[in-house]
């Protein structure tokens, strides 16, 4: 059996990140993960930390909550660790369809429910969103199209929007991976942007559904940008998300061509751990079991939804490998009173404590696997949802974990 | 064989397992092509919950179910969706019966053979303008479709009839699964097959065998898919009992033998078969990483995309055929990235269903033509029609570029 240098559990942006570093490295890397992982339900845009408000330059603000929170996971990775895992994220999304922030700060982008939200990285189908102004935006929404309203988003920016109906017959009911596909097509994105065109009252920008193509979305906007004469951009809706396939493909198709062996759609289900390392895991393909062995382990499951934490009627665990899970004492003090309270319920700083090199630590702060490391959101004392951190948490700590664990 | 332990086929989970996240729509090529199938959110676990055993079935769309199994890969939830659509077609199918050529074309197994026996008469016949007119109208195979033609002799009878190699007896044997296709329409893929093996020391046997069964399953035909595959485990499991391990060429087929015999079918002796099934590429894998046998490759100088099919994905050992390719020097190989060919099997062959195929089959296309590759290598012979069909190119199964690397130069 192939031994490998590493092995990732999780196919999210954190056990991506992870497994194209090390791959990058020359490391010979294993990624598996029981499903496609979250980033078609996040991933949308790489938020950083939406917390820190737009006029204040992003390394002061980090720098600042690093401060004030020395258990974070970004005080593991530091800024410096930060800027170079989001550069190199950056550099797998090379021009047209690339990823920037506007200056060095957050700014608030358009979403499907009609609010402003913050976020650092943006795709370039996204950019025009920071830019629109409420009088001189139009929000098209297709009709048929279930999962954005344009006429209800408009009403929450107070700008002007319609639903429109789509330059082909036979289309209502598609899903948005559909209507993606579909745009993808030069013929029909040029007789929408017609479509639109004559819709038009002089804005000058217009934000459509983020389904603006799945394999040449910069391809996609420039048509648009030229048939209308406005800006365009996506506006982030329901799941799936479209640019969070986009960003999963790209990094499949870079681990592929790496040689990364990549197993998905079964769950890791065992472990085998000696002398507190981790000599192989288990993935369960029924009726099989197949083993699988590495020097170095790196777990990014997620949390709850992801598998990578579950609770039980009193105690949270880490199924896997039974790491001690940090957690906020009994189940009464999981919740808050409210379901929307604007602080983040106490369950949500559950997690995986580690040392300075994302290795799991007990209550008392000692490792207890010397070759397994936390990445992602299955980390503890971030509340990644509350304060916009996801992507970058990702980014950040999957690169941070497969750096260290090809270092030891 | 014993008819003992036979369990029913409970749901292992639930379909109340599904949160609705909505991840498989992004995977599944149907709901991606066309309105008419809700996707494996909607007919899966979301139709599950208001489905009942003695109610007659109303989800006509559950027939647009490829079964690619690409929304398992996906979900985060661990639902058995594909599973669910399977039992979903198979109750509507059983009320609404099948049609006369569904009933014919999951036995192609049994007329194989005689057609491959008179392919000289057969192939002309079945690219008749005439026939296939008539096919078309009175039996609804799409006349666009190339019908696949047979050849003669068959895998089984040219390597019945090979003169014992000398030097080859006395080694370890590795048993072949080869699969109707590769027996009567493409024969090379199993004498490619063969000489791969044998270039890596082994000894080839090949144990009396049926059609898997896949066929039937596709058609929801649950009592013939497990009689095919009661037969099989018969068939192979002495095989298995002498500690010979047994590889198969054709990734739906070793995905219906390794897993569908016991999660979907629950036969008996399925399991202990399974444990000795491998992929071919991915058992030669396994002998150059654990025994170091690795005969030398010598270079070739081609450009080649390698397209994953979607069975080769539910097996879920990465891609076996590509890691070995890449070993030969002087072939630039890259994937092919498409996610379904679209064919799934006889489905593409059924005249309401051929546009949904050509359709999901348009990304494919296009990714090949921007590739511009001189060959398509592929594991599975439905992809490799399906390929040839939408590209025109070159189409074979990495065998058979990987034997030509191993010949001596």
């Amino acid at each position: 059996m192939k031994h490998f240098d590493l092995i990732v559990i999780g196919t999210g942006l954190a056990g991506l990140t992870a497994a194209r570093t090390a791959a990058e490295a020359g490391a010979r890397v294993l990624i598996a993960g029981r499903g496609m992982g979250a980033l078609t339900l996040f991933g949308n845009t790489i938020d950083l930390l939406g917390e820190i408000p737009p006029e204040t330059d992003i390394e002061e603000g980090i720098l600042r909550w690093i401060g004030a929170h020395p258990e974070h996971p970004y005080a593991r990775t530091g800024m410096e660790g930060i800027e170079t895992a989001l550069s190199e994220f950056q550099r797998l999304f090379p021009p047209p369809y690339s990823f920037a922030a506007e200056g060095r700060r957050n700014a608030l982008f358009p979403t499907g429910a009609g609010t402003m939200r913050p976020s650092y990285l943006i795709p370039v189908t996204m950019a025009a969103g920071a830019a629109m102004t409420p009088g001189e935006t139009l929000i098209v929404g297709f009709r048929g199209f279930k999962d954005f309203q344009g006429d209800t988003v408009s009403l929450h920016l107070k700008c002007r929007g319609m639903n429109i109906a789509l330059p082909r017959y036979g289309l209502e009911g598609m899903t948005a991976l559909a209507l993606a596909r579909l745009m993808d097509e030069a013929s029909f994105r040029e007789r929408l942007g017609e479509t639109i065109r004559r819709q038009m009252g002089g804005e000058r920008f217009i934000g459509l559904p983020a389904v603006l193509g799945l394999r040449n979305p910069a391809a996609v906007l420039k048509t648009l940008e030229n048939t209308t004469g406005a800006r365009v951009f996506e506006i982030p809706m329901l799941p799936p998300s479209i640019p969070g396939t986009r960003v999963f493909h790209r990094f499949r198709e870079e681990l592929i061509a790496k040689n990364v062996t990549v197993l998905m759609g079964h769950p890791v289900t065992g472990a085998t751990v000696r002398d507190q390392r981790c000599e192989g895991i288990a993935v369960q393909n029924p009726p099989l079991t197949a083993e699988y062995r590495a020097d170095q382990y790196i777990l990014a499951t997620g949390r709850f939804l992801g598998g990578g934490l579950s609770a039980g009627m009193d105690r949270i665990v880490e199924p896997l490998f039974q790491i001690p899970v940090f957690q906020p004492g009994q189940r009464e003090a999981w919740f808050g009173k409210r379901f929307f309270d604007p602080e983040a319920h106490p369950i949500h700083h559950a997690g995986i404590a580690t040392d300075a090199d994302l290795r799991p630590v007990d209550g008392t702060g000692n490792v207890v696997l010397e070759n397994v490391r936390a990445a992602g959101s299955i980390l503890a004392h971030h509340q990644a949802i509350e304060e916009k951190s996801r992507e970058g948490i990702d980014i950040a700590t999957g690169f941070l974990a497969a750096t260290r664990a090809l270092a030891s | 064989m014993t008819k003992a332990k036979e369990k029913s086929s409970p749901f292992p989970k639930l379909p109340d397992v599904c949160v609705r996240c909505a991840t498989c729509m992004a995977a599944c090529p149907v709901s991606r092509v066309t309105p008419r199938f809700p996707g494996p959110k909607q007919a899966g676990p979301g139709a599950q919950r208001f489905r009942s055993a003695s109610e007659v079935s109303v989800d006509d769309w559950i027939e647009l179910c490829t079964g690619c199994h690409l929304c398992d890969t996906v979900c985060p939830a661990g639902v058995p969706i594909s599973e669910m659509n399977m039992m979903a077609k198979a109750k509507y199918l059983d009320e609404r019966g099948r049609t006369f050529r569904d009933w014919l074309l999951v036995r192609s197994d049994l007329f194989g053979e005689l057609a491959a026996r008179f392919s000289k008469i057969v192939n002309p016949l079945m690219k008749s303008r005439l026939l296939r007119r008539l096919l078309d109208a009175l039996l609804k195979i799409d006349l666009r479709r190339d019908l696949p033609g047979y050849e003669y002799p068959t895998f089984r009878r040219w390597f019945g009839a090979r003169p014992a190699a000398a030097g080859k007896t006395g080694r370890r044997k590795i048993a072949y699964f080869y699969g109707c296709f590769t027996n009567t329409n493409e024969t090379d893929v199993g004498k490619a097959a063969v000489e791969v093996l044998e270039a890596h020391g082994l000894e080839v046997v090949v144990p009396s065998q049926r059609c898997c069964g896949i066929p039937r399953l596709g058609v929801g035909d649950l009592r013939g898919a497990r009689e095919m595959g009661r037969r099989n485990i018969g068939l192979l499991l002495p095989t298995v009992r002498e500690g010979i391990d047994i590889v198969f060429s054709s990734t739906s087929c070793g995905l219906m033998l390794r897993h569908e015999y016991s999660r979907i079918l629950n036969l008996p002796g399925a399991e202990e078969l399974a444990g000795s099934l491998f992929d071919i590429c991915e058992f030669l894998l396994r002998l150059r990483e654990t025994d170091g046998t690795s005969p030398a490759l010598r270079p070739l100088a081609l450009r080649a995309a390698y397209f994953a099919p979607c069975h080769l994905r539910s097996l879920n050992i990465g891609f076996p055929a590509l890691e070995l390719l890449r070993m030969i020097p002087g072939l630039d190989v890259r994937m092919l990235e498409a996610d379904c060919c679209g064919l799934g099997g006889l489905y593409g062959f059924k005249k309401e269903k051929f546009p949904i195929a050509e359709e999901i089959g348009k990304d494919l296309a296009e990714a090949a033509a921007r590739m511009k590759p001189d060959v398509i290598l592929t594991d599975c012979e439905g992809c490799r029609m399906q390929v040839r069909h939408l590209t025109g190119l070159r189409t074979l199964h990495p065998l058979q570029i990987l034997r030509d690397a191993l010949k001596p130069s």
